[in-house]
């Protein structure tokens, strides 16, 4: 920029033209290091430990929290994903596993600081560990999955160093401490917020963040907004800087069309909640780049309960199976976006492999349904129940009809039931629903993993009542088999019983579509189904 | 006289206030009642983390006082509404209270707005029909009236979005109250379009309008027709009437007879119909704050109900009623500036 100035008149018009041109850039840039994310959900508490916090909550405190060690990523089909078996240090610099198992030992970041410029210690992991086990909050049921129960098990070596021994090589242990819950709190600012009622300052961590993450709340609005700001200490990331955006704007819109014209027109940077219908234009016209990722950690069912007549026979279970229009109901609930769980042909009649989800040797084919309902003992059929829950309904009502109609030709009968999600999960969890659609998410998908959760005891998410000891077994020891051959013939013997006893069936893992400006790049597909912001970045 | 006529006003205002209290107090019980009627336990959908167990559904009902019984739980609530609160909303984790605070005056802006774009098209509207009945613009605005009415606002609304930010890119993009780049007044009245004013923002004055006036327009879109159809009507009989012949027949100005006599004794009705349609609007306009991300109380309000979080839905149908109360009284008062004849009572 060269101007000349000659007279002090010339010289003002002249300094104003240059300031004009050296304030515009500046302001774009301010725009092009701001990620504006939209949602349908919302941020309803800065501490995702909290009964009742949402999806976009446990997003926001991966960023605005460290862990001790963090997942590391993967390409699936040319697309970043989490990786379950990779996992690298996040406040931790080293950790070690004792060759039993038993015992694993984190060596703290000698540099790592909260982001009130104090020190991360031992003191304050364990503090925090303890609160995850010990509080009554979420955390306490996740870690209770890999074998972190006791505040006892948290030990401090040195400032810098902490034990965590277990009472069983679980394999869970480890990647539990990348989840969501155990984050790391500055314990002396907890502390000082803490009350006789409230030692673990739950209710001031709730409104306020004091952790070492990448990110610090600049303005939390719950329901509406959350700003945040970088952290410009935060080393923690993969290359030793940063975040890459230096301003992060989580904002709810409640409209998924409101959603889509925002990311269109560009005012939105990236959004992974529209409508299958919206994505599917947005990828047609080109303008934006679409990264669709097959959940595969969550999977949707329709489910039957098996302790509720008729369908506590096996044979009206499988007549379902093989009553429903697959192909058909995918195309109208998800417009294809996702990875089918159905119409496997598995030559042998065994499991292809030991990994569940799978997908089932299981397709439309009415006169086989007939059988089955004719070995059930009612070839005339029957009348019942589906329901799904209001939040569902862009993609169960077009299913229901579907399964509605397909289940008339072998002469049952369905009344569709819509119900609000409250009194859905509420009939789930006392087992009165009968025949329904739910979906289901697993933080950390393995094997046996599932068929524990998804598949035994009395609690909510055994949609399907399916209490079966053998099966129940073979999954709990399974657990704790250290083995990979063993492990995979486990996993084959209970695909091959989810087949044989079809508790329920799986449809499918829907994508999730991530849709964004052109110039964002690093959008990984994490556990938490959620963004994590300091994955993105602008080229 | 005028004194006494204030006095007389304020002292009977403070009569129907108080009258209205038990109506309050039964909405409020009844809401309370209607929530536990419901099926659907909050707990459960709120105990929706991967592993939550019954242990955590138990916490949560206990955090929410569900463990004790019914009338135990009316005890406390009532006593707690006597101390001013409203309870915890399970959704945002926040006091309602401060939820309600926070969300009201945007409802309120955004309706109050749409009620004055309504009855600035709508009663000229009606004047103008009801001087040439059977014409060509009587029927032109019946028309325009059906179409108001027969086009959902959630429908008007996504219109407006497509046309005026998606195609043309003349509004802002419609994500609530500003601009998320524009800082904020300090708060004062709640009111962004005012708080701008008295900072002396004008830029944000006009950002802050420009967001206002598509939820705006299309809330008001589906209330003109009402309005306008009752003014005609009104404005028929009051042109009809012997004292608009006779301020004819003495040779009054056209304008004085239209406006001062006839408009004025036709708006009676209009003043009834538009405080029944400002309440309406307050809690029907759900559809407009969620297709333009507005953050008022009627789509928090909705949220809330679907995940059965009872708190808030008390909050909102006792704060409902109580402007409920406070409108009908406004329209009282307006009644007697409109008409002196007439006295609240």
């Amino acid at each position: 920029m060269r101007f000349v100035s000659f007279r002090s008149a010339a010289s003002v018009l002249a300094t104003t033209a240059l300031l004009s041109i050296a304030t515009a850039p500046s302001q774009a840039q301010t725009r092009a290091e701001t990620l504006r994310y939209v949602t349908g959900a919302s941020v309803n508490t800065l501490d995702p430990n909290i009964p009742g916090s949402t999806r976009e909550s446990f997003a926001l405190s991966m960023s605005t929290y460290d862990r001790l060690v963090a997942f590391g990523r993967k390409q699936l089909n040319g697309k970043w994903v989490f990786d379950l078996d990779t996992i690298t240090g996040e406040l931790a610099e080293s950790y070690d596993v004792s060759p039993d198992g038993l015992k694993l030992t984190f060596r703290l970041r000698k540099d790592a600081k909260f982001q009130d410029g104090s020190p991360v210690t031992a003191e304050d992991v364990k503090w925090s560990l303890d609160r995850c086990v010990t509080a009554p909050i979420l955390g306490k049921a996740q870690l209770l999955t890999g074998s972190l129960t006791s505040a006892d098990q948290f030990k401090v070596i040195d400032p810098l160093t902490i034990e965590v021994t277990l009472p069983k090589p679980d394999k869970l242990a480890l990647p539990n401490l990348a989840t969501v819950y155990p984050m790391i709190i500055n314990s002396k600012v907890a502390k000082a917020h803490a009350t006789p009622d409230d030692p673990w300052a739950t209710a001031w961590l709730k409104e306020h963040t004091a952790g070492s993450g990448a990110y610090v709340v600049e303005n939390f609005k719950p329901g509406e907004q959350v700003i945040l700001k970088r952290d410009e200490n935060w080393n923690r990331g993969s290359a030793n800087k940063p975040a890459f955006f230096k301003r992060v704007i989580v904002q709810s819109v409640p409209e998924p069309a409101t959603r889509a014209n925002l990311v269109e027109r560009g005012d939105a940077d990236l959004v992974v909640d529209l409508q299958a219908s919206d994505v599917q234009s947005l990828e047609a016209k080109g303008k934006l780049k679409v990264i669709s990722t097959p959940q595969y950690n969550a999977i949707t069912y329709v489910s039957m309960n098996n302790q509720l007549p008729p369908f506590d026979n096996v044979n009206v279970r499988r007549a379902i199976a093989y009553a429903l229009p697959y192909d058909d109901m995918f195309k109208a609930a998800l417009f294809g976006r996702g990875a089918p769980l159905f119409g496997a042909t598995w030559p042998d009649g065994n499991p292809l492999n030991g990994i569940y989800p799978f997908q089932q040797p299981v397709k439309m084919d009415l006169d086989k349904a007939r059988e089955y309902l004719k070995a059930a003992g009612l070839p005339e059929g029957f009348s019942t129940t589906f329901s799904f829950n209001v939040g569902q309904s862009a993609t169960a009502e077009p299913m229901a009809a579907l399964v509605k109609e397909s289940l008339a030709k072998i002469g049952i009968k369905v009344d569709i039931q819509k119900l609000p999600d409250a009194q859905m999960s509420t009939q789930i969890n006392e087992k009165k629903l009968p025949f329904f659609t739910e979906g289901i998410v697993a933080w950390l998908p393995s094997t046996d993993y599932f068929y524990r959760n998804f598949y035994t005891g009395t609690q909510r998410w055994n949609y399907s009542s399916i209490n079966n000891p053998e099966l129940a077994a073979i999954a709990q020891e399974a657990r704790f088999e250290p083995d990979k051959a063993k492990y995979e013939a486990a996993g084959r013997k209970l695909n091959a019983m989810h087949f044989d006893l079809m508790p329920q069936i799986m449809l499918w893992q829907p994508n999730q579509d991530a849709v964004m400006a052109p110039s964002i790049e690093g959008y990984t597909y994490e556990f938490h189904r959620q963004v994590d912001y300091r994955d993105v970045s602008r080229k | 006289m005028v004194m006494t006529g204030l006095g007389a006003t304020m002292v009977r205002a403070g009569r129907r206030l108080l009258s209205s209290l038990p109506a309050l107090f039964g909405v409020l019980v009844f809401t309370f009642l209607l929530m536990r009627v419901l099926p659907g336990d909050p707990a459960v959908f709120f105990a929706s983390g991967p592993n939550a167990g019954k242990e955590e559904i138990e916490q949560i009902r206990k955090q929410m006082g569900l463990n004790k019984s019914v009338p135990e739980q009316l005890v406390f609530y009532l006593s707690d509404i006597g101390r001013g609160n409203l309870g915890r909303s399970m959704m945002t984790g926040q006091p309602v209270l401060k939820d309600l605070r926070e969300r009201l005056p945007a409802s309120l802006e955004l309706t109050l707005t749409a009620l004055l774009i309504a009855l600035i098209a709508a009663v000229p509207l009606g004047v103008v029909a009801a001087l040439r009945p059977g014409s060509i613009i009587d029927h032109g605005v019946r028309l325009f009236c059906a179409l108001g009415v027969c086009v959902p606002t959630f429908v008007s609304g996504l219109l407006l979005i497509y046309v005026f930010y998606y195609l043309l890119g003349l509004a802002p993009d419609p994500t609530g109250r500003i601009d998320v780049f524009t800082s904020l007044p300090p708060q004062r009245t709640g009111f962004l379009s005012i708080d701008f004013l008295l900072a002396g923002d004008f830029e944000g004055w006009w950002a802050a309008c420009k967001q206002l006036a598509l939820p705006a327009v299309s809330m008001a879109l589906f209330v003109i027709a009402p309005l306008a159809r009752i003014t005609r009507a009104s404005m028929l009989v009051s042109l009809g009437s012997d004292f608009v012949r006779t301020a004819r027949s003495v040779g009054l100005s056209w304008g004085k007879v239209v406006v001062t006599y006839a408009l004025r004794n036709a708006i009676l009705p209009v003043i009834t119909i538009a405080g029944i349609v400002f309440s309406t609007m307050l809690g029907a306009n759900v559809l407009v704050e969620k297709v333009f991300s507005w953050p008022g109380v009627a789509s928090y309000a909705l949220d809330a109900l679907l995940s059965s979080d009872y708190a808030p839905v008390q909050g909102f149908v006792l704060l409902m009623a109580s402007l409920f109360v406070l409108v009908n009284l406004v329209v009282d008062i307006c009644y007697g500036i409109a008409d002196p004849r007439v006295s609240i009572g």
